[in-house]
């Protein structure tokens, strides 16, 4: 991005000296395995009805010529997050080399208003069980895995992609694959208008997919049915 | 459809639209507390306002810090080495913070019978009050993703709704005061007026907004949250009060009591819907 574009001081994007950690989905390649789900939640342990990654799908076409779309969700990693600006102790920050929006859990005193400003859904509430670990009640979501990066890994869900529709890279890096990809393919980021500036590219993803579904246009008595089946098997 | 939506949870419960009534009813209050130094008439309101007020705003408290999931965390919002300004809900702590100290203050000063202290708290009092709807309001306006949260008019929306919740109660506790009632008439008149237009205009730019705007709108005003916020907030909560207060019977002990329940009953139907309503699109997206 030019330094004309660059509005806002936090931002890090084409930042020389600074690395700037991003994720490109070919939604080409997505098969819907929900690998990446599994591994996320490994490597977390994230409980049941809460989710760092996840893969809704819309299933497109009319019979017989029918296909499943998939969009793969996570963390933008906006580059001008809101949900940064709004923490009012200033538990959610930016790395400023790298980029990653992370939580301080220790800080959070769980007003979920990071929650509510984030566009993506992408924040949630820990449970107050968890088995393996005492982080609860306390606002999560993913870190980009900040922990294996630093190691030089990539994260949990990028390695076990099978179809390696997720890539990861340090974008302002010109020579990593995801600014070749970025560069050389039409990407969307997920609600452009917002200006939160994300880090997560679609390749191939269908405007009318990552927009409001059709559901959304049935009455809301029938949604909060839907809601509380959904959410049924879901109590912690 | 075919579609696998994913449910997510609204992030605000209906804890934080009580939150927002109670704290704009002690903000009305505070605002009587301090016009009885002006207005001879809510001269009875006095005590009982600044009484009221305070009251309401331990509530109010116990509630803000009982809705966070880590309550005994809430000192943090008061640490300096934490607090972003950047987030209205951190302006919002000062500013609760202040009041609190303030409004204690001032009753000390009415116990005492000082005139002259009394007033000037009076006054910083009523100040901070005026930013607690305010705040309240910045709370949701700063959302950029939201529909109608993120509007200038949400602010002004929740302090016209302070005046009007205030001076309800206000009407309710000056019964039979005849001095009271007649200012408290105005100050219910207007602001429910006030509340009208803008609820009209919130529902036009919603109506008129991109699709976020448009699902909103429709979740708005139909099905239980359209009774709630058409029906309840808008046509008997705004609406009636103001024409029943402007009609020649306006003037009547038993219209006037009937307006001052129509206005809280639309007052908290409408922070509800306001507070709940926006959130119920997103929790699909």
């Amino acid at each position: 991005m030019s330094e004309e574009l660059r509005v806002s001081p936090i931002e890090t994007r084409g930042v020389a000296g600074k690395r700037r950690f991003a994720m490109v989905v070919d939604t080409r390649r997505c098969i819907g395995c929900m690998a990446c789900q599994v591994a996320c939640k490994a490597e977390y342990d994230t409980p049941l009805g809460v989710n760092r990654t996840w893969v809704p799908y819309k299933v497109v076409g009319k019979y017989p010529n029918v296909k499943k779309q998939f969009l793969p969700r996570l963390c933008n990693h906006c580059d001008d997050a809101p949900c940064v600006r709004n923490c009012p102790v200033e538990a959610t920050f930016k790395v400023e080399d790298g980029g990653f929006i992370l939580q301080r859990y220790e800080r959070c005193i769980g007003c979920r208003s990071c929650m509510a400003a984030c566009p993506y859904n992408a924040r949630f509430m820990l449970p107050s069980h968890r088995t393996y670990t005492p982080i609860t009640n306390v606002v999560d979501k993913c870190t980009f895995c900040f922990h294996r990066v630093t190691q030089n890994l990539v994260p949990a869900c990028v390695q076990t992609c099978i179809g390696r529709s997720r890539v990861f890279g340090d974008i302002n890096d010109p020579n990593s694959e995801v600014s070749w990809l970025v560069a050389t393919n039409a990407t969307q980021v997920l609600r452009p208008e917002e200006g939160t500036k994300p880090h997560v590219f679609y390749i191939g993803a269908d405007r009318n997919a990552t927009e409001f579904g059709r559901d959304a246009y049935r009455q809301p008595e029938v949604m909060e049915l839907d809601r509380s089946a959904f959410k049924r098997n879901f109590k912690i | 459809m075919g579609d696998y939506v994913w449910f997510h949870d609204v992030s605000w419960h209906a804890s934080y639209a009580v939150y927002f009534f109670v704290i704009g009813i002690l903000a009305g209050l505070s605002f009587m507390s301090y016009g009885s130094w002006i207005t001879p008439g809510l001269r009875p309101l006095r005590e009982k306002a600044a009484y009221g007020s305070i009251g309401l705003l331990a509530l109010g408290g116990l509630l803000l810090i009982a809705d966070l999931s880590q309550p005994m965390r809430f000192l943090n919002i008061l640490n300096p080495g934490y607090l972003n300004f950047s987030s209205p809900l951190a302006w919002g702590a000062l500013n609760i913070v202040a009041f609190g100290i303030c409004s204690v203050l001032y009753i000390l000063a009415l116990k005492k019978g000082d005139e002259a202290r009394g007033k000037l708290l009076a006054l910083v009092t009523a100040v901070l009050a005026l930013g607690l709807p305010v705040y309240t309001g910045f709370d949701l306006t700063v959302h950029q993703s939201r529909p109608v949260w993120n509007s200038p008019i949400i602010p002004v929306l929740f302090v016209a709704m302070a005046i009007a919740s205030g001076s309800a109660v206000g009407s309710l506790m000056a019964m039979g005061n005849d001095e009271a009632q007649k200012v408290l008439r105005q100050y219910m008149l207007w602001s429910a007026g006030a509340v009208s237009v803008m609820l009209v205009s919130v529902m036009g730019t919603t109506n008129y907004g991109g699709s976020a705007q448009e699902l909103t709108f429709m979740i708005m005003t139909t099905g239980t949250m359209g009774l709630l916020f058409v029906g309840v907030g808008f046509l008997a909560g705004s609406v009636a009060p103001a024409v029943l207060l402007f009609a020649p019977m306006g003037k009547s002990q038993l219209v006037l009591m009937a307006s001052a329940l129509l206005i809280l009953v639309g007052g908290a139907a409408l922070r509800y819907v306001l507070l709940m309503a926006p959130q119920q699109l997103q929790t699909l997206y």
